[in-house]
């Protein structure tokens, strides 16, 4: 017997109907632009409607990737995107864990902290940004009068490149680990009770009924995390743009992409729009991310079978 | 069956009401062809002139309008426009004007956006520089042009108003191809300094006319605790803008360095040229005070004005800012002085700032042509000068205000400055553009060997000339 409810015929075909404006939607707000962008990657568009379109093959990919010293600035910045992938993603994982662990004892005040470690994710970037570039006033701002007691000078954000970068990392952690959190204390909601009890009889001690219980069953969400947080770290951008701006030395791929199609990046006072250019990077970045976005996903789903079968 | 006939009316309904929220409405859609629409604008355009005499009378008639106005931050400039605006929204009671206001790092991008989306009508932006150059090869156009090629901005020609400005402005920052397409508002000069009188006084410092006389006069204020001198940091710009005078100094003839940079008469890296890197160096270590990436451009002046600091090198734009802060503060302006011969220290560099665009597709045209002739009023624009610190381009106008005494004796020396003639090779490196040198020194940024980084700014460029065709 046929479990299917829509009938025979043409009737068939209605579940395909119902999902034609889910997928209407999803190509003309994700995968349409998508293919647009690589359409685009091949021309010299501006992005101004009205100004004429060349196809111009590869040669932004050429200049992109191999033109002058301009490639060597555009590859130093795809490094860059990689060095803030591993701190981002690496430090956003272990800190969102810790706090999920330590929210999850039911201590008094609990929802509080949950509250505050939450707060960075629901502001804007802007916001953000105004915070910490209030934080780190050089001239007598908080973290500078620590800094002065220490014996310490720095710009900070104005500062040498590392260190300005090195900044970013912590504001993106600060505005980001908040999702992390939350999305461990989901699951570390769904540990059952009696596991840890078992655990407990048996004579496991707290690290013990961490690796063995609490660990493995954690896999579904840590396998989220880590997706999302490598993701989300190889396309940020806007912190750079708020707390930086253009800065020679830190750029991440983003912000390049953004800055090439908004005549951000040059030292003229009229730069120009080059949003074929920009579509190239941004086919770049896409690659980047398909390549480790999959590698990673491919060895957290081998990580689970070998845990669960 | 019925249900499910119901559902397919429903879903049917959802498919409509998609396709029409994603359909493009009344405005033109933004993939239509490019050729074609980029002709039609500049005769279209060519309506409002045989139309112009009549915007004012027309006004009485026409239904309530909503003026959309976009400037850039520029706290003198944004006071002034919230008066002119009050003034000009009570002279036409059928036009409330929605002003916005955005960084100036933005504008670029605000303008593409708004423009495209048809979501302003009068633009501010800068007087049109940066063009492609005959020896130049490979340039992409600036925005500017850009945006005339596309048709979003109104051709002004034969406007009334436009001829209350003089000429040579009209031609040299609002005309492309044969059209005017903006009134621009005034040049300023960014390679002076400002000084805070009182504390050359208790020092007894003379105003330096020379490199050594600037550093010497700094060394006295750094024994006395005083800081030399500040930037708006944050901003980015205002490291590199306040040493304009350094490269002014050493090349007075700005359109001729990018020329020679370009056909590799000049190199960063020639001997004399070097001397250029390390003044940079010794303005970024040791006459910025510490911290000074940290301070916002809007907070520097400021900053100045409340005596913290000796000098402020900026553009003359910051004079009515530094008064507003604190009137009663005693300051003075004077050519930042580059090199140690003081007559290489007479010119002020600058550029065409502010000026007025129209939205070609704009549906309030009389409006916006109406707030373009009520602001070019002599009276209204000389108000709106002496608000900002504009050197007038109303030849009627003049700069009445402090800054204005203060610059009027190198107005004759003023020179348009690099950035408005620099357009870097592709190709070349982020180094490339060695105007901006000061603020790739320690502690801004990693270098802290000039010769070094000169040699780098030479090879970022080289590389990109290298690659031409």
């Amino acid at each position: 017997m046929s479990n299917y409810l829509f009938g025979k015929g043409w009737k068939r075909w209605l579940p395909f109907l119902l999902l034609l404006p889910g997928l209407l939607a999803y190509f003309v707000i994700a995968l349409g632009p998508s293919l647009a962008t690589s359409v685009f990657s091949l021309t010299d568009a501006s992005g101004i409607p009205g100004i004429p379109v060349n196809w111009i093959g590869f040669e932004n990919y050429e200049e992109f990737l191999l033109r002058g010293m301009a490639s060597r600035d555009n590859l130093s910045a795809i490094w860059r995107t990689f060095v803030f992938m591993f701190f981002v993603a690496t430090l956003q994982f272990t800190l969102g864990l810790i706090v999920a662990l330590l929210l999850n004892q039911g201590l008094k005040g609990t929802p509080i902290f949950r509250t505050l470690f939450f707060m960075p994710v629901i502001l804007g970037v802007v916001i953000q940004g105004l915070i910490w570039s209030l934080f780190l006033y050089p001239l007598g701002g908080p973290v500078a009068t620590v800094f002065d007691f220490l014996g310490i000078q720095s710009e900070f954000l104005g500062g040498k490149p590392p260190e300005a970068f090195a900044w970013v990392i912590v504001v993106q952690i600060w505005a980001n680990m908040g999702i992390t959190m939350v999305i461990f204390l989901a699951g570390l909601q769904t540990v059952p009770e009696e596991l840890y009890e078992v655990a407990e009889i048996d004579g496991a001690n707290r690290w013990q009924r961490f690796r063995n219980v609490t660990w493995p069953l954690l896999t579904p969400v840590v396998n989220t995390n880590i997706l999302l947080n490598v993701i989300g770290a190889l396309q940020a951008w806007q912190l750079f743009l708020v707390l930086l701006g253009y800065k020679a030395g830190t750029q991440v791929l983003g912000y390049v992409i953004f800055a090439e199609g908004f005549a951000q990046g040059s030292g003229g006072t009229a730069a120009s729009f080059r949003q074929g250019y920009a579509a190239a990077a941004s086919m770049v970045l896409f690659v980047i991310v398909l390549i480790l976005g999959l590698t990673t996903q491919t060895f957290l789903n081998r990580r689970e079978e070998g845990l669960f079968g | 069956m019925k249900k499910v006939r119901l559902l397919m009316v429903v879903l049917l309904l959802i498919f409509g009401l998609l396709l029409v929220a994603c359909g493009g409405g009344d405005e033109p859609a933004a993939e239509e062809p490019a050729a074609e629409e980029a002709e039609a604008p500049a005769e279209e355009a060519e309506a409002p002139a045989e139309e112009a005499e009549a915007p004012a009378e027309e006004m009485e008639e026409m239904e309530d309008v909503t003026l959309r106005v976009l400037t850039w931050q520029n706290p003198p400039m944004v006071e002034f426009m919230e008066g002119f605006i009050e003034q000009f929204e009570s002279n036409h009671p059928n036009i409330t004007v929605d002003y916005s206001v955005v960084n100036a790092n933005d504008l670029a991008t605000i303008q593409q956006t708004r423009l495209t989306a048809n979501d302003v009508d009068v633009i501010a932006g800068f007087g049109f520089a940066n063009g492609a150059q005959p020896y130049m090869s490979e340039v992409e156009p600036p925005n500017w042009q850009q945006f005339i090629q596309a048709g979003l901005l109104m051709d002004l020609t034969g406007q009334p108003f436009v001829d209350n400005y003089d000429e040579a402005t009209i031609q040299d920052a609002g005309t492309f191809d044969g059209k005017v397409y903006q009134i621009n508002l005034g040049r300023v000069t960014y390679s002076g300094m400002f000084y805070n009188k009182d504390l050359f006084a208790e020092y007894g410092v003379e105003v330096p006319t020379t490199w050594d006389e600037l550093v010497a006069a700094c060394e006295t204020f750094s024994e006395n605790n005083v800081s030399c001198m500040t930037a708006g940091g944050a901003d980015g710009w205002p490291i590199f803008v306040g040493a304009y005078g350094l490269l002014g100094s050493l090349y007075p003839d700005q359109a001729a360095l990018v020329e020679g940079l370009w056909t590799g008469e000049i190199k960063w890296d020639d001997p004399e040229t070097v001397e250029l890197w390390e003044k940079y160096q010794i303005y970024a270590q040791e006459l910025l005070e510490p911290g000074t990436s940290g301070i916002s451009g809007d907070a520097a002046p400021g900053r100045f004005s409340a005596g913290d600091v000796a000098m402020y090198p900026i553009g003359n734009w910051s004079a009515e800012a530094i008064e507003s802060a604190e009137p009663d503060f005693e300051w003075g302006y004077a050519p930042f002085p580059g090199s140690d011969n003081a007559d290489d220290n007479q010119y002020l560099f600058g550029k065409y700032d502010m000026g007025w665009m129209v939205n070609a597709n704009t549906p309030n045209e009389d409006a916006a042509l109406l707030f373009l002739e009520e602001f070019s009023d002599p009276a209204n624009y000389q108000d709106f000068v002496n608000a900002v610190g504009f050197i007038p381009t109303q030849p009627g106008a003049t700069l009445e205000t402090q800054i204005g005494q203060e610059v009027a004796p190198y107005l004759e020396n003023f020179r348009v400055g690099f950035e408005q003639y620099w357009v870097a090779p592709k190709g070349a490196g982020q180094w490339a553009n060695g105007s901006q040198g000061a603020s790739w020194f320690q502690p801004f940024n990693e270098w802290d060997d000039a010769a070094a980084l000169a040699a780098q700014a030479q090879a970022d460029l080289q590389a990109g000339l290298d690659t031409l065709e």
